[in-house]
């Protein structure tokens, strides 16, 4: 889950890190009454990334021109989400920027310091870029090192430490995958504050911190509404371009099977992985949520069961077969309880492919055939 | 075979609760040697015929077991993981999905101090064909041959090994380390038992988008293995930035994408196959060609 930006310095803040003092805005006229002298700084809240490059930061001189600005601001979208409101801050004379950010790193397999000298760059295209592995347990000569690593010295360095200590605390704490700020400025005064922060909540984890309970659904903006729908199903949706609609059982085996689509021709219309031990009401709301995008023509079901029952799945195919007779589908079932699966299914009519390849190459055949053309009733 | 075979003595971790309980009957049902389960406050009873115990400690003591599936909560796996260990486990498979990585990168240290070993966590587990299946697993997919095989998903593990077993081409074990981007096993010490197995011809990797295992595994295979070995990687049609299902599966600022995987695998020598269908095809030829001096 990302956090908007005033969230972020929020949560920044309740930990001890400085954050620029700040007003958040939904009107235009809410700008007559901040009092934080100008010119001001104008950032749109989305969820997304690469809002300066998109136009969504702005510094405008004064009031008239802070209006005009922030009305364009609030209407605009950046890479899918849409600004849900507008931080506003003073404009800080800066001496210097500094990157600092906490994740977890697969190869190293455990949490650690990205941090460089040259903050507000995009950190991938950065030639000093210090990465440091965290040990686990934390103590604080971990800050200390960073810093020096830094390059940094005397009081700037204790306190660029103290930033880090923090921000690992918090990512700890709060059981993020990312706490990133981006810069972190140092003030002519040598006062160091977090100008921007982005945080991501591990998905995983949500449900046991009590601070982010019922934050999700407000969370969602840069997802499409099926996306939407299937997360708070807890289902794995993806939507594609093609026209084939594809729910399978596992990660692995859905990307297979996407590929499988697309080597034979077809084109793949959306990635929905059911997960492992799908029930009979998952597997339906999984099927409803295929059928509801209008570009999907045919739905290819893949399950091999491991943990999955295939009579589960077929009990949800009958369901979802009765309230849709006219949708095309191919359906590959095999595994736990085939033989009942297929008893339930035998009625439908519905014809079951034992073979995933022979599926997949009906399933593209069926998406290339021409649909019925001004057949009124 | 590797890691596990007839005689491994196997506790199940969270045996009462419905996954648990479930497969813990199909592992006994497999040959499995299950010889007790662990559910706190639930000691003294017995679930499909062996004891239940309500401490790993305990069970240990009185069965002499070596190895752990656990099958608990996503926040009680890290609790979970530490007592096994505390309690002289040396084998963790831990099916369960959903734990937070921060805690898998504490248990995975954990282990790693320990000198012991652990596989998974969101994984499908560990099949010595015929001899003994840890964890969720489809047996009778499974047939007992030649073919070593570590992959990070599950039911794509079965696909192939469905291939592989109606090709004729039975496996030595099957090893799913799970599609987690922190996790215990991982290909290299996978690989390199499979390397010293003499059961073992001919090893399949099956790998996913996302992370750069892949790259380093084709890196290691290329120094450490002479055995002939096939890849293959689920999510080459993928679009970036989007996670596919797997926490891991992710492509990001153009890293960690099939292509370049693909083309890691080729330059170490290792034969990439396409389908599922084509592992099995890759397999045999493979099995023909006289194995790297």
């Amino acid at each position: 889950m990302n956090l908007y930006e005033y969230e972020a310095k929020r949560i920044f803040q309740d930990h001890g890190i400085s954050v620029p003092p700040s007003v958040r805005i939904t009107k235009p006229e809410e700008l007559r009454k901040v009092h934080l002298g100008w010119p001001l700084t104008l950032k749109c809240q989305v969820l997304s990334g690469g809002r300066g490059k998109a136009g969504g930061i702005k510094f405008p001189k004064d009031l008239n021109e802070a209006e005009a600005i922030a009305k364009d601001l609030l209407a605009m979208t950046i890479g899918g989400s849409k600004t849900e409101s507008l931080l506003v801050e003073p404009r800080l004379s800066i001496a210097r920027e500094l990157y600092m950010a906490v994740l977890l790193d697969r190869s190293a397999g455990c949490p650690v310091f990205i941090a460089s000298a040259e903050g507000g760059v995009e950190i991938e295209s950065s030639h000093n870029v210090i990465m440091m592995p965290i040990p686990h347990p934390y103590h604080d000569f971990v800050g200390r090192d960073l810093a020096k690593k830094l390059g940094l010295s005397g009081g700037l360095l204790t306190k660029v430490a103290d930033v880090a200590n923090k921000l690992y605390r918090l990512f700890e704490s709060k059981d993020l995958d990312l706490a990133e700020i981006n810069p972190l400025v140092i003030t002519a005064g040598e006062d160091v504050i977090a100008l921007d922060g982005k945080i991501t909540v591990n998905d995983d984890s949500v449900n046991r911190q009590k601070y982010f309970q019922g934050w999700q659904e407000k969370h969602l903006s840069d997802l499409s509404p099926l996306e939407q729908r299937a997360k708070m199903a807890d289902l794995n949706l993806v939507e594609l371009e093609g026209n084939i609609g594809i729910l399978c059982n596992g990660a692995g085996l859905t990307m297979a099977t996407m590929d499988m689509v697309k080597a034979f021709g077809g084109e793949p219309g959306n990635f929905l992985d059911v997960g492992g031990g799908g029930d009979q009401k998952k597997t339906l709301t999984a099927l409803e949520i295929v059928n509801d995008n209008p570009k999907v023509q045919v739905i290819l079901l893949n399950i091999l069961g491991g943990i999955t029952a295939c009579d589960e799945v077929a009990g949800a195919l009958v369901q979802f077969m009765e309230k849709h007779p006219e949708r095309t589908m191919v359906v590959r079932l095999r595994g736990n309880n085939q033989e009942k699966a297929e008893q339930m299914l035998a009625k439908s009519g519905l014809k079951l492919y034992p073979d995933l390849e022979d599926a997949v190459k009906e399933a593209v055949a069926k998406s290339k055939a021409k649909q019925p053309v001004g057949a009124k009733a | 075979m590797i890691l596990v075979n007839k005689d491994t003595k196997v506790i199940v971790q969270g045996a009462t609760g419905k996954m648990g309980s479930a497969h813990t009957k199909r592992m006994i049902d497999y040959g499995t040697k299950i010889v007790g389960g662990v559910t706190p406050g639930r000691g003294g009873s017995d679930i499909h015929g062996v004891p239940v115990f309500d401490t790993v400690a305990e069970a240990v003591e009185k069965t002499g077991a070596t190895c752990s599936c656990i099958f608990v909560p996503p926040y009680l796996a890290l609790d979970a993981g530490f007592e096994a260990l505390a309690a002289g486990i040396s084998l963790i498979v831990l099916i369960t999905e959903g734990m937070p990585p921060n805690d898998t990168a504490k248990l995975v240290a954990a282990v790693k101090a320990k000198g012991a070993k652990l596989i998974g966590p969101n994984c499908p587990g560990i099949i010595t064909p015929g001899e003994s299946l840890i964890g969720i697993l489809p047996g009778s997919i499974f047939k007992s041959g030649p073919i070593g095989m570590v992959s990070k998903s599950g039911t794509l593990t079965y696909e192939i090994g469905l291939a592989l077993t109606d090709g004729g081409q039975g496996q030595s074990t099957c090893v799913g380390v799970g599609g987690d981007p922190v996790k215990g096993l991982e290909y290299p010490e996978v690989l390199t038992m499979f390397e010293n197995d003499a059961q073992t011809e001919v090893i399949v990797l099956i790998g996913e988008i996302g992370g750069n295992a892949e790259e380093e595994a084709a890196e290691f295979i290329k120094k450490n293995i002479k055995k002939p070995v096939i890849a293959y990687i689920a999510g080459q049609t993928a679009p970036p930035g989007k996670r596919m299902g797997h926490a891991g599966a992710i492509v990001s600022g153009g890293k960690g994408t099939a292509a370049s995987k693909v083309a890691a695998f080729e330059a170490a020598g290792v034969k990439v196959a396409m389908t599922p269908n084509e592992v099995a095809k890759k397999v045999a030829e493979a099995r023909k060609t006289p194995a790297k001096a």
